[in-house]
């Protein structure tokens, strides 16, 4: 049913008065009003079922006669009186959380969801009580894997259905379906599907209200109340997905094995953005650690061997002090700072000697999905609006563009040797190990989105937020402060310099 | 075993259905419209408006005969004829209740008389479509149903332009896969759209939103069969057979300890005593009645002093503290053991609870599996009020009324005969050990084809 918003009802919560839109059913009009009501198989973004059972709630009539229904599916009418904790609704939900954990296995303390599991939360909340059976539950598949991504263990499915709402409604793959009758029903992939080709796959994690859902990457890796997630910006599209970086809490670090463990990305999942993204992100999303945790540049070079940070830029500074044609190739990964301190750069002390042209740090790989009407799309560069808002697009080939140029400074990725003209001088900024690195003039090392705090502009023109994870290692510094210090501004560069690590 | 008709002796009252005799070629069109068929077909088409139908058969005060008796004229008014969507109709005769199969009878031996009702209801909604979902254990009368569509379909009664009245229709014979909970009117409508047979919430009703989101009505193969009498007879004079609230006749399919088993048409209103005794000719080896399990395993049992006295119909049934429901209906004699009628009834909830909502999916397994416990004599005092605990959480917390049903035919259950529980459990064992010793009236009987050589389509 639609839901319009100019037209309301008046209606009672708990005895107190609130405003539903017109369409809206009692479950939505008391999230809006900060009421919850328990759910497991409702989500937001997916059509109702009515499986669950656990919202019941109870609407009190005139003749004394309650009725009761499950909030999910009530539509709200004027005047209607909800109550959501009577007694009554109370004992209901006691019953049907005692239904849901009677063949479900309660094997939290080894269970991948535990710590943000809706069945936990709603057994402390609203049962408490441990099962009044005595005899033998269910058994059923454990670890199946529903395709390379994902394993389900049908013992703690609760048949919500939200997966298999989620591939015939969202990613519209109707990949999974749910077979055989009563308590032996399983989720199993269609037979006419394939699953490892929804790329949007791995949300049916997060929206699986227990721990059936898993992803075989981050199984058993860690314990979710370690981790703690820091809001960002997926770099995987123009889209740009309000993403959650998930690491290890500094609280929790880890003293002994390997200490990069505290450094590394545990899981990526999307934060509900209305404007952008919704609930959702793409399996690219959730595979940014591929991105982010290639082999790092750390070391600044000179002609190819390391050098001391500070030299290196003094060398690059005065290379670029002597150049007369120079060119500006801008990294379409910038952030909208990082992008306004180049700009300031070039049109204030380089103004004359330099142009800048924005050029795409990543194209679309072999095989990867370049475009679609959910979420991904053909642009594989997150801030290219932001950087076009600034400076002329790099038209036709690289080669061409640089041609006459006597210093080319290449920002980020996306660049090979070939496209340099020969006789010119070359001054990279990278965050990553790549051979042309030590044919640069001079290579200095730059922080990568994980490191630093920022703004992307995705390509509808919305700016989201970035935060840093971890501090950057090695001599890595922030573009942001190395432009100004590049132009020649020493305050810049002691600023630079001090916030290195090394 | 013979057509129970035949030996059967006539009940007082009116027949709609079994007024003729059965004969190899007696579901044929040609005999059907030997006895009058497809005229009031032609009535309607000839001269009546759609509304006026549903006029009649609102006025006729026909009920449902799937289990709820819901009149079935208010069903078909709540369609808006000139809401501009495609309306249809499905004759639910995926008859699947435990201890019902007079549905059966009507498919088999009155097809025609099924179909010319379907089609006088789509007339009614303006459908141009019309669904049949039957059964997929269901054979001959498949096979039967098969024929008469095709029959109907070369004498012009079905396609474009039928009887020349400009009015068209089609018919889809859909065969179900084996559900029980296919008989559930939206879990049906889901299967037909050829998804999993789950049923849907209300809100929206199925007249709202039913088939393909279409606005759709689903009667039962009796109820659809009473619609050519109604308008053969004029609502007045079927109005005046039965009982006031509930008129026209019952189909009854009545199985169990009783002498003549078999399908029976009963008009409402008639001595349920005197259907047991007189009727059905009584209980095998002249054993006392225990119990009646009245319309099929999911109306609530009724003991043997509770139905002295009751009349067959729908509000006597109510008053006597259960419902008619589909006509199923099965007699226990007494020195049966209700713990272990209990798990039979029970069992067949467990296998056949769709899953889909959790009350019932959990609590169908857990009470079976309580009470296959009890059964091997290893029940524990608390289980009875566990078992009236699990009825109640499933009473009205379910999507459809599979899971309520369930916990009736538990609950009522356990109310007349506690204390069999209590002994079960207290001493391991049976108050009634052993199976019911009764001597099997079809002993050494060898099946014989009902009818032999009745031509290709039977």
């Amino acid at each position: 049913m639609s839901i319009d918003p100019h037209v309301t009802i008046d209606f009672f919560i708990n005895g107190t008065p609130c405003t539903a839109y017109d369409g809206e059913t009692v479950i939505q009009a008391a999230r809006r009003a900060g009421v919850s009501i328990p759910h497991f198989c409702w989500h937001p973004n997916l059509s109702v079922p009515g499986n669950c059972r656990i919202c019941m709630v109870e609407v009190e009539s005139d003749n004394g006669d309650p009725w009761f229904d499950i909030g999910c599916n009530m539509p709200v009418t004027a005047g209607m009186r909800v109550l959501t904790e009577s007694d009554t609704v109370k004992k209901l939900r006691r019953d049907t959380m005692q239904f849901i954990t009677l063949n479900h296995p309660v094997d939290c303390g080894i269970c991948n969801k535990s710590g943000e599991c809706l069945l936990q939360d709603y057994h402390y909340e609203h049962n408490g009580r441990p099962s009044l059976s005595i005899d033998r539950k269910n058994h059923a598949t454990k670890f199946y894997p529903l395709s390379d991504r994902i394993m389900l263990d049908n013992e703690r499915c609760i048949m919500c259905t939200r997966c298999v709402r989620f591939t015939h409604e969202v990613s519209k793959t109707h990949a999974l379906g749910a077979v055989h009758r009563g308590d032996h029903s399983l989720i199993r992939p269609a037979e006419n599907a394939d699953f490892n080709e929804d790329v949007y796959s791995d949300n049916v994690i997060d929206i699986c209200p227990v721990g059936a859902l898993l992803s075989r990457e981050n199984l058993d890796h860690a314990r979710v109340w370690y981790t703690k997630a820091t809001p960002s910006v997926c770099p995987g599209c123009a889209r740009g997905c309000s993403i959650d970086v998930w690491h290890r809490k500094p609280e929790w670090a880890l003293k002994a094995l390997d200490p990069s463990l505290n450094a590394r990305i545990e899981r990526v999942t999307p934060r509900e953005n209305a404007e952008v993204n919704g609930p959702w992100i793409c399996n690219k999303g959730r595979d940014l650690a591929r991105i982010w945790e290639r082999p790092r540049a750390t070391t600044a070079l000179v002609g190819g061997t390391p050098a001391a940070l500070d030299e290196a830029v003094e060398r690059a500074s005065q290379l670029m002090a002597e150049a007369a044609r120079g060119v500006v190739l801008v990294s379409s990964w910038g952030s909208n700072e990082e992008l306004a301190s180049l700009h300031e750069v070039l049109t204030g002390r380089l103004a004359s000697r330099f142009t800048a042209r924005v050029k795409p740090d990543h194209v679309p790989q072999p095989g990867e999905l370049v475009e679609d009407d959910i979420l991904i799309m053909a642009d594989k560069n997150p801030n290219r609006r932001a950087a076009l808002a600034l400076f002329p697009a790099l038209e036709g080939e690289v080669a061409a563009a640089v041609a006459d140029a006597d210093l080319v400074l290449v920002w980020g990725e996306g660049v090979t040797d070939a496209d340099l003209p020969a006789g010119a001088r070359v001054v990279r900024l990278g965050s990553y190990q790549y051979e042309t690195a030590l044919r640069a003039d001079v290579f200095l090392p730059i922080s990568i989105q994980t490191e630093r705090d920022g703004h992307y502009t995705n390509a509808q023109g919305v700016v989201t937020a970035f935060s840093s994870c971890f501090a950057p290692k090695g001599d890595v510094v922030h573009a942001e402060g190395l432009f100004q210090a590049l132009a020649g501004n020493r305050k810049a560069l002691h600023r630079v310099l001090a916030g290195a690590v090394s | 075993m013979t057509a129970p008709t035949a030996e059967a002796p006539t009940l007082s009252g009116r027949k709609f259905f079994m007024n003729f005799p059965v004969t190899a070629d007696s579901h044929t069109l040609a005999a059907y419209r030997e006895r009058g068929g497809y005229q009031a077909l032609g009535k309607v088409l000839a001269g009546m408006q759609p509304t006026e139908v549903t006029k009649e058969v609102a006025a006729a005060g026909l009920l449902g005969h799937g289990g709820a008796a819901f009149p079935a004229g208010r069903k078909w008014g709540v369609v808006r004829l000139n809401d501009g969507e495609p309306h249809y109709v499905c004759m639910n005769a995926d008859e699947g209740e435990p201890g019902t199969f007079k549905d059966r009878w009507l498919l088999e031996h009155v097809p025609h008389m099924c179909l010319e009702g379907l089609i006088i209801a789509s007339f009614a909604l303006m459908g141009r479509h019309a669904f049949i979902y039957i059964r997929g254990e269901f054979d001959l009368p498949y096979r039967r149903m098969q024929a008469a569509i095709e029959e109907a379909y070369a004498a012009g009664l079905l396609g474009e332009n039928i009887m020349g009245s400009g009015y068209s229709l089609d018919v889809v014979l859909y065969r179900g896969a084996g559900s029980y909970v296919c008989g559930e009117a939206s879990a049906m409508l889901a299967s037909l759209e050829g998804k999993k047979g789950w049923p849907r919430n209300r809100p929206p009703r199925l007249t709202v939103k039913g088939l393909y989101q279409k606005p759709t009505v689903v009667n039962n193969v009796e109820t659809l069969a009473n619609v050519p009498v109604i308008l053969t007879l004029g609502a007045a004079e079927f109005k005046k057979t039965g009982m006031p609230r509930s008129p026209g006749t019952q189909m009854i399919s009545i199985s169990g300890h009783v002498k003549r088993p078999g399908v029976y048409e009963v008009e409402y209103g008639y001595s349920w005593e005197k259907f047991l005794y007189e009727d059905c000719g009584g209980m095998l080896e002249d054993r006392a009645l225990k119990c009646v399990i009245p319309g099929g395993v999911s109306t609530k049992i009724l003991d043997a002093n509770e139905i002295k006295g009751v009349t067959l119909d729908h509000n006597s049934a109510v008053a006597a503290g259960s419902q008619l429901g589909s006509g199923g209906m099965i007699a226990v004699a007494e020195g049966t053991c209700m713990v272990r009628l209990a798990r039979v009834i029970q069992r067949f909830y467990h296998h056949e609870s769709c899953g889909q909502c959790t009350p019932c999916r959990e609590g169908m397994g857990w009470m079976e599996r309580i009470l296959d416990r009890i059964v091997r004599g290893e029940g524990r005092p608390e289980d009875i009020d566990r078992l009236y605990h699990i009825s109640t959480a499933n009473d009205g917390t379910t999507i459809c009324s599979l899971g309520d049903s369930a916990g009736y035919a538990c609950s009522a259950i356990l109310d007349h005969y506690r204390e069999e529980f209590e002994y079960y459990i207290t001493n391991g064992r049976s108050m009634y050990d052993g199976r019911l010793a009764l001597a099997d009236p079809f002993e050494g009987a060898v099946p014989v084809p009902m009818y032999v050589g009745a031509g290709s389509a039977s």
